[in-house]
């Protein structure tokens, strides 16, 4: 055993006579050029536009990848991409849309992009032109389409006319809807590598010469205004299954890899992380302000790994669900600011009044139905819910200014939320203190349980939120609290199911979760109320005619405004919900990386990638 | 026996197709694919649901749909099976066969390292009855059993990575910790090798001014930025472990053995130079098995030549060494890279990574650096594991080897005039290996089914991420996956230590009933 002590002896002496002179590495890193972006999801594919593929993270790529004609900025406005090309209205009836691509753009393979290259956007959005092809009905239960696309069913689906037409020097393409849609910038066409999709359809494995991807480009426009089926199936096959992969190395076929955005993808490991590298053809968007060669994506899952790899300086931007502890652990590392961004979604609690429209559920509860008493009971239990409490002891830890949520149809930093909030008398009929407003309950309640007080409830009320989440267990706990004042017995029920069984089934009274914008649509905060997509059987004529006026004609931000405001205004009197409070979230950056601005939609993080440097 | 193992297997499949009926209901009862969908403002969100109830078969009733899903399975019979497709895209067995490695080289490592420490300190702590030193391993084993992995993991991260790569940016141990260090290298020295007399005293002294030796000249090469071994610290070492090896196997004084292990020590370092260039031609993973190959080859041939009569115990002594010696110089090899490592701008200066299970993506680098990246990601969570699970070890191989040391067989031993060494190693450690044995195999098919928690942590891709994503994406086809893998595994595990410890002990009879 004394060995053990020779090795020991060993090692040092070993040490000394491997003496080797040598020269000290000095330990400053070189001007960082990555930006390494923390994603919980794992990429499963590279074109988001597929069924089942519209991860977050596969969008995030797609948008890294490839410059459409418009963004949205972290305000929400929607921005035009003039580095790409423009387009404008040039007929309001009928309503058509010019799309033009500036001369001199290119793919990363050196193909200049041209108009042929939006026309694939109309076969991946319209049904008729699916089901004239030949490329089978994507409404068709049983039998997916060639292209299984998640564009259809959209407003362009609903509204386009015909074909877009292709100018003759192929550079502008013409867009006719049978009205002026609202969405119209949203759902128009935007540029594909189509000479990369007959490549890959013909079996090919490398990128080929611009004069052989002008020709592919050219069998596809013969073949799309020949609705040539038998073609376009083949490049449906590679449109909807060659890009679902989430290994991306050296054997990946380069074609898949093509785009024209500034940074295409260079590999992918299942597991770990995307890295993506400059393309050096970029020029279809702003021009890139730094010198950022690469920005690559990790898989943490974990909040605090991945704030412990930020400390690490592993990774350089770190977004997340947070909770107070992380946002203390975040703001406790020395090397990276905190940003407190709020989310697009919203808390809320919502009281049923109906079975779930469509359903052959029933619903019998206290809150059923019309009459004053349910009404009363539904207000009383509204009244007595402790919102500001919930703000004040859950929400504030993490954002200090977070506020209580008083609309139903804007966030709080819209600048309509005032007079919408003034027009629905939100403040006048749920305001107050939470005693006053406990009072208030307890009155409405003693009028049809005259014996009911806080230590003898006059009924229950069963209500369902998510399981495994902490802050919703921590909310449903203060509201049985301050509804036990008011003489309402809260039976609250955390279930995995909550959104099938929970929401829909009409067994229970009430339900508590969040709606989460998704898009600027002006006529989606609406929908959550109208008569057909409510889960609490709620139905109001009046809403259902603002919504379909909001589908069909663009309003101007006032105006739409006011709208909302009547939306509001009918929730709040029927007494069926209250929005609580807005998402917090918080991100972490390393100090270094200038330009970093968090938006609310999608693409959350890397919507400015262009204003990013070190 | 044969009858047996097919009564066996027919238990295996019932048990599974009971088992994944009731979970796939049970999962598809309690859960909700559509539930993102469901809250989804999107105007084309009705199309989107019919689209994933189209590919989930959502309107089947659950019990049917086990069915659907269990054609496919059974499909394999055919050669047309199928596990389905995953939520996120992509198959369920591209997604396993991705993650079963994965789980793997996690978990190897640390269950081999852990099996190793964990039994030979349980050893010394049961030689050592009711020592300090046995006190204190049962001490530590009990701390380290009950600290919560995720704990460890912050704190592993916390020191051995954040703080221990600023500490690389200007590489110099302090006085304060070479003392420190000094001293509890002395302590856990004295410890291991006496009780608590004159001896203590000297072993205390010698360990303790060595490893300050050490560190102070670990500080004088700067070796912590350029970490080096060489011809002479590969002699040096490798007739450390010679000696060593020797002495616990066979005895010092088995001078034939002894000889033999230096000449193996004396090969190695001929082939110092032969084997440098040898390491840098292509096809690495051949190289590298020619080389273990020809180490195995040369040790036998030590063995056989310079064994004498009993030339078994050389054989075997001889090869242990060489293998060593092999570590060694690979381990001298990753050294050489190291510097040019710590320079890659993937690695920005911080070698300890804490997540992930490789980071090098940019730059277009050699099988070393590779390999030296793969080992710097294991580093933290080997540790975390190792710590977590040789408590275990300890605990049981002293318990066992205890009880082992009371049997009359062992007093017959030493009434034979057998050496200790010989009594210890040959009669008792052998029969400790025998329950021993089936908790290893457990073990191993445990690996497969994954550390959830560390995995999570750690930033791995392995089973149990696989499981706990699949269960908080409701992701049906995937959980099924997974539960088939590591379901058969448990079983087949528990069947295989079963037929083992048969083998092993003969007093246990397999299928004596018949």
């Amino acid at each position: 055993m004394k060995k053990a002590k020779i090795a020991r002896a060993g090692l040092a002496i070993a040490a000394a006579g491997a003496l080797i002179a040598g020269t000290t590495v000095p330990a400053n890193a070189a001007k960082r050029t990555t930006v390494v972006i923390v994603t919980s999801n794992e990429l499963s594919g590279l074109n988001s536009s597929v069924s089942g593929y519209n991860l977050t993270i596969n969008g995030d790529v797609g948008y890294l990848s490839g410059n459409g004609f418009n963004y949205y900025d972290n305000k929400k406005v929607l921005q035009k991409n003039t580095a790409l090309g423009s387009y404008k209205i040039i007929s309001q009836k009928p309503f058509k849309v010019q799309y033009t691509v500036n001369k001199g753009r290119v793919w990363s393979d050196g193909t200049p992009i041209t108009g042929v290259d939006l026309l694939l956007s109309h076969v991946l959005a319209s049904t008729t032109y699916s089901v004239a092809a030949g490329l089978g009905d994507p409404n068709d239960a049983e039998q997916t389409p060639a292209f299984d696309s998640l564009g259809y069913g959209g407003a362009y689906d609903e509204h386009h006319v015909g074909l877009p037409t292709l100018s003759a020097d192929k550079m502008t393409v013409t867009v006719e809807y049978d009205a002026a849609i609202p969405d119209w910038e949203i759902v128009g066409p935007g540029p594909s590598p189509v000479h990369t999709l007959v490549h890959l359809a013909a079996g090919k494995t490398k990128l080929q010469s611009v004069s052989a991807n002008e020709a592919a480009r050219a069998q596809f426009e013969k073949a799309f205004n020949a609705y040539n089926g038998k073609f376009l199936k083949g490049l449906g096959a590679v449109w909807s299954k060659s890009y679902n992969v989430n290994k991306v190395d050296s054997s990946t076929n380069p074609l898949l890899l093509v785009g024209n955005g500034a940074y295409l993808v260079k590999s992918i490991t299942p597991g770990q992380g995307i890295s993506m590298v400059r393309n050096a053809r970029y020029n279809s968007g702003p021009a890139l302000r730094g010198n950022i060669k690469s920005i690559q994506f990790r898989y943490i899952k974990d909040g605090t790994a991945a704030a412990q790899a930020l400390r690490n300086k592993e990774i350089d931007v770190y977004s997340g669900q947070p909770t107070a502890d992380s946002v203390a652990l975040l703001k406790s590392i020395p090397t990276a600011k905190v940003i407190s961004v709020n989310e697009g979604c919203y808390e809320h609690i919502d009281l049923n009044v109906g079975p779930t429209y469509g359903t052959d559920y029933t619903y019998n509860g206290v809150f059923a139905g019309d009459s004053q008493k349910a009404k009363d009971l539904r207000t009383a239990t509204l009244l007595a819910w402790p919102r500001q409490q919930i703000v004040d002891t859950i929400i504030k830890p993490i954002n200090k200014n977070a506020v209580l949520m008083n609309t139903f149809t804007v966030l709080p930093n819209d600048p309509r939320a005032e007079s919408i909030m003034k027009a629905s008398g939100i403040n006048t009929k749920f305001g107050g203190s939470q005693s006053e407003r406990e009072a208030k309950a307890l009155a409405l309640v003693q009028k049809y349980y005259p014996s009911a007080s806080a230590s003898n409830p006059g009924f229950d009320v069963t209500v369902v939120h998510a399981a495994n989440n902490a802050r919703r267990a921590s909310e449903a706990q203060l509201a049985k609290a301050a509804l036990a004042k008011a003489g309402i017995n809260l039976l609250p029920t955390a279930a995995t199911n909550w959104s099938s069984v929970g929401i829909i089934s009409g067994d229970y009274d009430a339900e508590f979760f969040a709606w989460c914008q998704t898009s600027t649509s002006a006529a989606s905060p609406v929908g959550t109320y109208a008569t057909e997509d409510n889960y609490q059987g709620y139905a109001n004529k009046k809403i259902d005619d603002i919504y379909a006026k909001l589908k069909a004609k663009a309003y101007s931000f006032e105006e739409t405004g006011k709208l909302y405001a009547q939306v509001d205004k009918e929730v709040v009197d029927a007494s069926i919900s209250l929005p609580i409070f807005q998402f917090p979230g918080v991100t972490g950056v390393n100090k270094q990386l200038k330009g970093i601005k968090p938006a609310l939609l999608s693409p959350l993080l890397v919507w400015n990638y262009w204003e990013w440097r070190y | 026996m044969v009858g047996y193992i097919f009564r066996r297997l027919g238990v295996l499949i019932i048990i599974l197709f009971g088992s994944s009926f009731l979970l796939y209901n049970l999962t598809a009862i309690s859960s909700d694919p559509l539930e993102g969908l469901r809250l989804s403002r999107d105007e084309n969100a009705k199309f989107q649901i019919a689209a994933l109830t189209r590919t989930l078969s959502l309107d089947v009733p659950p019990p049917l749909r086990y069915f659907i899903w269990l054609r496919g399975v059974l499909g394999y019979l055919v050669g047309q099976g199928t596990l389905g497709a995953t939520r996120e895209g992509g198959t369920v067995v591209e997604q396993i066969s991705q993650a079963i490695p994965v789980s793997i080289r996690l978990v190897f490592m640390a269950t081999i390292i852990a099996i190793i420490l964990g039994i030979s300190l349980g050893i010394i702590s049961a030689l050592r009855q009711y020592s300090r030193f046995d006190y204190s391993m049962t001490f530590a084993a009990f701390l380290m059993f009950s600290l919560p992995i995720f704990w460890v993991a912050v704190l592993l991260k916390q020191f051995l990575a954040i703080e221990f790569n600023d500490f690389l940016g200007d590489p110099n141990i302090s006085l304060p910790w070479m003392i420190i260090i000094s001293i509890f290298s002395g302590i856990f020295w004295s410890g291991i090798l006496s009780l608590l007399d004159r001896r203590a005293y000297i072993t205390f002294a010698l360990a303790s001014s060595l490893t300050f030796f050490t560190l102070f000249l670990i500080n004088y090469l700067n070796w912590l930025e350029r970490p080096r071994l060489g011809v002479i610290g590969l002699a040096i070492i490798g007739s450390a472990f010679a000696f060593a090896i020797t002495a616990i196997s066979v005895g010092i004084e088995d001078r034939k053995t002894l000889r033999a292990s230096l000449t193996a020590v004396l090969v190695g370092l001929a082939f110092y130079y032969p084997v440098q260039v040898a390491f840098k031609w292509p096809n690495h993973n051949w190289v590298l098995l020619g080389l273990a190959l020809l180490t195995f080859l040369s040790a036998n041939l030590i063995g056989r030549v310079m064994g004498g009569e009993d030339k078994g115990p050389t054989i075997r002594t001889v090869t242990i060494v060489s293998v060593i010696f092999g570590i060694l110089t690979i381990l001298d090899r990753l050294m050489q890279v190291w510097p040019r490592y710590v320079r890659l701008s993937d690695v920005n200066y911080r070698p300890i990574p804490t997540i992930g299970d490789g980071r090098i993506w940019l730059e277009p680098v050699g099988y070393w650096i590779r390999f030296l990246d793969s080992l710097t990601h294991l580093v933290l969570p080997t540790l975390a594991l190792t710590l977590i699970s040789f408590a275990g070890y300890i605990r049981f191989s002293r318990g066992t080897l205890l009880e082992v040391l009371n049997q009359d067989y062992i007093r017959t031993a030493r009434s034979k005039g057998l050496t200790e060494r010989t009594v210890i190693m040959r009669h008792a450690f052998r029969n400790t290996m025998i329950p021993m044995t089936t908790i290893l195999v457990v073990d191993f098919a445990g690996i497969i089914g994954g550390a959830i928690i560390t995995e999570r942590v750690f930033g791995w891709r392995g089973m149990g991420t696989l499981f706990n994503s699949a269960i908080t994406n409701m992701d049906l086809n995937l959980l099924m996956g997974v539960f088939l893998v590591t379901g058969t595994l448990a079983v087949l595990a528990n069947l295989i230590a079963d037929l083992l410890y048969s083998v092993m002990d003969p007093r246990v009879r397999v299928g004596a009933g018949n």
